[in-house]
C-alpha cells in the first residue's frame, strides 16, 4: 500500500494552539509522527536577560495562559529562594488556594476542550460555566481574569476577601462533577473512543520525561506537591490510576479536580480564621540576585515545571530556563500515535493536555 | 443504550434553566473594584518608578510630558502598584478599541510648580 504524508495543523481548528503534526499514513493507520513546534515562540527565556526581575514577573503569566499562577509562583519562589525571603503562613495559604483554584480551572477547561476534540460540544459549555466562577473570583481579587500578576516577591499584591464565593463554588462542584459523570464518563460513545487508546506505559513515560497527571494515570505515584514546602500541612492524596489510556487520563483529571477542591477547602478554612497579612516585600528597583545558580520546581497542571536562573549579580538574569510539562508530552506523540488510526490521533493528542504556548515559550 | 439516554436527559435538563450568558453590547457585567483597565494619571511627581517597572516600555516620561502608550500596555498593574504617590490608577474602563492610533496614546502634562509637580489633563 502506498504511503501518504499528512499535515495535521498548524491551524487545525481542534488542536489547542498551533501544533503541526507531520503524519505518515498507510491507509488510515499512522506509521510515523513528527511534531513541529515553535509557531508560538515569543522568546520568554531571552526576555529575562533584558528585563529586570520585577519587569519580567507580569510576563510569565503568559507562558501557560491557563495556569498563569503556577509560573508566577515559580519565578517568585526562585527569587525568594535566592534572596532568602521567608513567607508568612497566611501568604502561603493564599498562594495554595489560588494555585489549586487555578488547577481546577485548568482541568475544567481541559475536560471541555477534550470533549470538543471528540466532537461533543455541550460539555464544553458546562465546564466553562463552572470555570467562569473561578475566573470571576480571580478578577475580583487580582484585577484580571487570566493574566493575574498577583504574586510578588515575598508576598501577594493584596489580601483575599469574599471567601464565601469560593465556598459557594465548592458546594456546587460535587453536583456538577456528578453531572459530568452522567454526560461524559458513563457515555458509551466516549468510553469506546478513549478506552484502550494511546496506552502509555511507565518506562515510556519516564524515558520521555512525562510527569504530572499523565504519569499518575499510568500507575506511578509521583506528585511533587508531596515534598513541597508550600503544601506542608495540607491533607491530600495524589490520584493514581492503573490503566494509562486516554480514559484513565480523563478520569484522573476529574478526580484531581475533587482532590484540589479539598485542598482549597482547607486553605479557605485557614484563611477564614483571620489574621494580618504579613509580607516581606522588597524594593522592586533594587532586586539583584547573588552570583550563582538557582532552581525551583512545582507541580503544575501539566506536569513538573522548573525555573532555573543563572545570575552574575546583575539586575537581570544571565540565563533563565523554564522546564514545562507540555513540551515532553508533545515529544511523546512520536511514540504514542504510531500504530493508531488517524481518527484517534486528535483524541490521543488531546488527552495529554498539551498547551502550545507552554511548549514554545 | 440506557446510558446514552441518561446522558441525553442530563443535557436536556439544561434546556429549562436560565442562561448563564449575557448579550454583551446591550447588557454588561460591571467590572469589580480592583479591575485593571485603562490607566489614569493624577498627581504625578515624576519619580520615574513606573517607567522602570513597566515590562513593555509603554510609559515614557520627558520633562513636560507623561505618555502611556496603550498599544504597548499589557495592563499588568505594576506601575499603579509601585507608584509611591498612588498617582496611577487602573480604572474600570475596558472598551479601548479605536479607529485612530492617536486615541491610544495618553498624554498628561507634567507642570513643575514649586517642588511638586501638579498635572492636569
Amino acid at each position: 500500500m502506498s504511503k501518504l504524508k499528512l499535515n495535521l495543523g498548524p491551524q487545525h481548528p481542534s488542536t489547542h494552539g498551533v501544533l503541526r503534526l507531520i503524519l505518515e499514513l498507510e491507509g488510515e493507520r499512522i506509521i510515523s509522527c513528527e511534531p513541529d513546534v515553535g509557531y508560538l515562540h515569543r522568546g520568554m527565556e531571552k526576555m529575562a536577560e533584558k528585563l529586570s526581575y520585577i519587569q519580567y514577573l507580569p510576563t510569565v503569566d503568559r507562558i501557560d495562559y491557563l495556569a498563569g499562577f503556577f509560573y508566577s509562583e515559580l519565578l517568585c519562589r526562585t527569587v525568594e529562594c535566592a534572596l532568602g525571603i521567608k513567607l508568612s503562613d497566611r501568604v502561603k495559604a493564599i498562594r495554595v488556594m489560588m494555585l489549586e483554584l487555578n488547577r481546577i480551572a485548568s482541568h475544567l477547561l481541559w475536560v471541555g476542550a477534550f470533549l470538543m476534540d471528540l466532537g461533543a460540544v455541550s460539555p464544553f459549555f458546562y465546564a466553562f460555566r463552572e470555570r467562569e466562577q473561578i475566573l470571576q473570583y480571580f478578577e475580583k481579587v487580582t484585577g484580571q481574569r487570566m493574566m493575574n500578576n498577583y504574586f510578588i516577591f515575598g508576598g501577594v499584591r493584596r489580601d483575599v476577601f469574599d471567601l464565601e464565593d469560593i465556598e459557594k463554588f465548592l458546594d456546587i462542584l460535587p453536583d456538577k462533577i456528578k453531572d459530568y459523570n452522567k454526560i461524559i464518563t458513563e457515555n458509551p460513545i466516549f468510553r469506546k473512543r478513549t478506552k484502550g487508546k494511546g496506552i502509555l506505559s511507565i518506562p515510556t513515560a519516564l524515558n520521555g520525561g512525562i510527569t504530572g497527571v499523565n504519569l499518575r494515570a499510568s500507575g506511578m505515584s509521583l506528585d511533587f506537591r508531596l515534598r513541597d514546602n508550600l503544601y506542608s500541612g495540607f491533607d491530600f492524596r495524589p490520584v493514581v490510576l492503573e490503566e494509562g489510556d486516554s480514559f484513565a487520563r480523563y478520569k484522573a483529571r476529574v478526580l484531581e479536580i475533587e482532590e484540589s477542591a479539598k485542598i482549597v477547602r482547607q486553605a479557605v478554612d485557614y484563611l477564614k480564621r483571620g489574621g494580618d497579612l504579613e509580607q516581606n516585600l522588597i524594593n522592586p528597583l533594587t532586586i539583584k540576585l547573588p552570583q550563582g545558580e538557582f532552581e525551583s520546581e512545582i507541580e503544575a497542571p501539566r506536569g513538573l515545571a522548573c525555573c532555573y536562573i543563572k545570575s552574575t549579580g546583575e539586575k537581570t538574569a544571565y540565563r533563565l530556563k523554564w522546564r514545562t510539562g507540555s513540551y515532553y508530552s508533545v515529544n511523546l506523540l512520536r511514540k504514542l500515535l504510531v500504530g493508531e488510526y488517524l481518527n484517534d490521533a486528535i483524541a490521543i493528542a488531546g488527552s495529554l493536555d498539551i498547551i502550545l504556548p507552554e511548549v514554545d515559550k | 443504550m440506557l446510558k446514552c439516554i441518561q446522558s441525553m436527559l442530563t443535557v436536556f435538563k439544561h434546556l429549562f434553566k436560565k442562561p448563564v450568558t449575557l448579550e454583551y453590547p446591550e447588557k454588561k457585567l460591571a467590572p469589580p473594584e480592583n479591575f485593571r483597565g485603562k490607566p489614569v494619571v493624577k498627581g504625578c511627581i515624576g519619580c520615574t518608578t513606573c517607567v522602570r517597572v513597566c515590562p513593555t516600555g509603554a510609559i515614557t516620561m520627558t520633562k513636560e510630558d507623561f505618555k502611556i502608550d496603550l498599544k504597548k500596555c499589557i495592563f499588568c498593574g505594576n506601575c499603579s502598584y509601585y507608584c509611591p504617590k498612588g498617582a496611577i490608577k487602573m480604572s474600570s474602563e475596558y472598551e479601548l478599541a479605536s479607529q485612530d492610533k492617536n486615541d491610544l496614546e495618553l498624554i498628561y502634562r507634567l507642570e513643575m510648580e514649586n517642588e511638586r509637580g501638579i498635572n492636569d489633563r
